[in-house]
């Protein structure tokens, strides 16, 4: 177990060069140049030309890149192009509302989902079996951008229940965690169930109804148990778009998080930026799958992580 | 105390109800189990023996499946007219199973030592700590050493053989007044097998249960049971002492299983086979169900189905060779061929 972790520790290197190399070339090729963007509208050459030598952007990419990798592994990010601030500093801020809003956006993917597909799952094709996936399908059909704003019209503007933007209180958490684990619930929902399924024509499940066991215990000791191994790599994967979601949900709610800086680092060419943000993006979802492979594990000790 | 009748089954018939018909898998089976006695129920592939013993403790699967008519008595109440409540509280208790497969019948995600003690805690009111023990213990009884350790275990650690003893351990913890064993041998190699039967008989004697042993091979029944009930097709065709029923059998499908068997002392250049296929359940013949596979079979035989009938003290039968009119029937035969 410790050796596994160790081995996939390792394996956070040659991300973090892929990431940074991909997002470091994608930038080069879109379209603008920072140093004209920073320089604002109306500029003269010579500023833009100053500014260019300043930042080091007329430089060959190579040693661009190299620079700025070498920095990376000794924890400097850069400083952003816009404000001159260390980038570091800029997402240590921005993490934790990130980081909370994902939580609560992977609780209720997990929470609601999970229940669903067990109602679904106890009267298949029963009136509440299709009423859950008829809802499901639906949560995974709508796009994120436009179910918060839905949501934001009921329940904010409409319903006058929760606030509209913002990141303020606890009740600030639930629209935008609600658009963000929605999609992800569906999917849970829906394997769940399938996963459920199957388990429940088992072997072992007839011998648990042998023995006499109650229905509860049958469903939720005996079989969830072994239904949940698939429903954990979907989880894991989840996370995965989720993060990927908090780009869209925090531009929608405008929330300060790492998605919403790397929506506006990119409007500026803020390389540095995009770059920090992405790749601490890229490791969470690395410590993410690695607890998932490791939660695997606990659900079924057959897997050798070895 | 010993023949004490526990289970009672009358006319018992489980039909299965889809859109391709009714299958009548199981239809109109009666027999009784005596405390401390093993029934053999034989037969081949899908002739109903399983589809009984899991009829017994409601546990087929519904739908499509359906016990549309008789009783099954234990102790004079009848299991199939129980609330499922009722019926909870005997499963794995008063009567307890053990599957064909031990592969797949142990739930795969927890230790087995706790799917022992989940019964022991359900049934009998034991503490954790106590039910635990009982467990290891139950563990030890059925012959698997360290059983402190192996308790622990999931059951992919454990063999093949290990993982039946554990189904053993498991149905009988509660000491149940009726075991219904539906093949637990068949999935296990032959030395395992004869391990496992000699456990089964070694508790039987300690608990005194009634078991049903439910099987589709004739050495096993020999070296088990007391009594023997023969199944073809849904029905019960032969009911004898399993003492009797090897040297004597009276059914035309039972002389042609025991023919089927190869013979020790007799050098054999192929064995005997019974022609032809078991009639479809969605569709049973007016008569005899097996009349069209008999070498005796008559004009009588293919019209109407024969009654189970008692023919010797112990001894039953559904054929109409034994009855009356089949010995009126060959005499005028006889006469019209004279």
């Amino acid at each position: 177990m410790f050796l596994f972790i160790l081995k996939r520790l390792a394996q956070i290197v040659p991300v973090i060069l892929g990431v940074t190399l991909v997002v470091f070339l994608i930038m080069q090729m879109v379209p603008g140049d920072s140093a004209v963007i920073l320089a604002g509208e109306g500029a003269s050459k010579e500023t833009v030309e100053e500014l260019r030598e300043n930042l080091g952007l007329n430089k060959p990419l190579h040693e661009q890149y190299l620079s700025y990798i070498g920095n990376v592994f000794q924890g400097d990010f850069g400083n952003s192009l816009k404000n001159n601030q260390p980038v570091l500093d800029e997402i240590l801020i921005r993490l934790p509302i990130t980081m909370e809003l994902a939580f609560f956006s992977i609780l209720i993917t997990i929470v609601l989902g999970l229940i669903a597909g067990i109602i679904s799952a106890i009267r298949p094709y029963s009136f509440s079996d299709i009423g859950v996936m008829v809802v499901a399908l639906l949560g995974i059909s709508l796009p994120s951008f436009w179910l918060g704003l839905l949501l934001m019209y009921v329940f904010s503007i409409k319903l006058q229940w929760l606030p509209v933007a913002g990141w303020d209180s606890a009740a600030h958490i639930i629209l935008p965690a609600i658009t963000l684990g929605a999609g992800g619930a569906a999917i849970v929902a829906r394997m769940t169930r399938s996963s459920m399924l199957e388990v429940v024509g088992q072997d072992y499940v007839r011998t648990a109804r042998a023995k006499g066991l109650k229905e509860h215990v049958i469903i939720y000791k005996h079989a969830l148990r072994n239904a949940l191994i698939p429903v954990i790599t979907v989880v894991g994967l989840q996370f995965g778009s989720l993060l990927g979601g908090t780009v869209l949900v925090e531009s929608v709610f405008a929330i300060n998080g790492i998605g919403r800086m790397i929506v506006d680092a990119i409007r500026t060419r803020d390389i540095p930026m995009v770059q920090g943000g992405v790749l601490i993006a890229s490791l969470v979802f690395v410590f993410v799958n690695l607890l998932v492979d490791i939660m695997y594990r606990v659900f079924n000790k057959r897997i050798d992580l070895n | 105390m010993k023949n004490e009748i526990v289970l009672e089954v009358k006319n018992l018939k489980t039909h299965f109800i889809s859109k391709k018909g009714i299958a009548k898998a199981v239809d109109g089976i009666d027999f009784v189990l005596r405390r401390g006695e093993t029934l053999g129920i034989v037969g081949e592939s899908g002739c109903g023996k399983s589809m009984t013993s899991l009829s017994i403790l409601r546990l087929i699967p519904s739908p499509p499946g359906k016990i549309v008519d008789g009783e099954i008595l234990l102790n004079g109440k009848d299991l199939v007219k129980m609330s499922n409540e009722e019926l909870r509280k005997i499963r794995g208790n008063q009567i307890s199973m053990i599957f064909q497969e031990p592969m797949t019948s142990l739930n795969p995600v927890i230790p087995v030592g706790e799917q022992i003690a989940e019964a022991l805690r359900l049934h009998q009111g034991l503490s954790k700590r106590q039910a635990w023990d009982k467990s290891v213990e139950m563990i030890g009884l059925v012959g698997i050493p360290s059983p402190e350790k192996r308790a622990k275990q999931e059951p992919f650690q454990l063999s093949g053989g290990m993982r039946q003893r554990i189904m053993i351990a498991m149905a009988l913890a509660c000491t149940p007044e009726v075991l219904i064993a539906d093949e637990p041998t068949t999935a296990l190699d032959v030395t395992i097998q004869a391990q496992i039967l000699e456990i089964m008989k070694d508790l039987q004697k300690k608990i005194g249960m009634g078991i049903i042993f439910i099987t589709h091979d004739l050495g096993v029944v020999a070296e088990m049971c007391d009594q023997v009930g023969v199944m073809y097709a849904g029905q019960i065709v032969e009911h004898q002492n399993s003492a009797t029923l090897f040297k004597n059998p009276l059914h035309p499908y039972t002389q042609g299983l025991i023919g089927s068997l190869p013979k020790l002392y007799e050098d054999q250049e192929e064995l005997q086979i019974i022609e032809g296929t078991v009639p479809s359940p969605y569709d049973y013949p007016d008569g005899c169900r097996f009349a069209e596979r008999c070498p005796f079979a008559q004009k009588m035989c293919i019209e109407k189905q024969p009654e189970l009938i008692q023919y010797d003290e112990d001894m039953k039968v559904r054929c109409w060779k034994y009855t009356n009119q089949w010995q009126e029937e060959s005499s005028s035969r006889e006469m019209v061929t004279q």
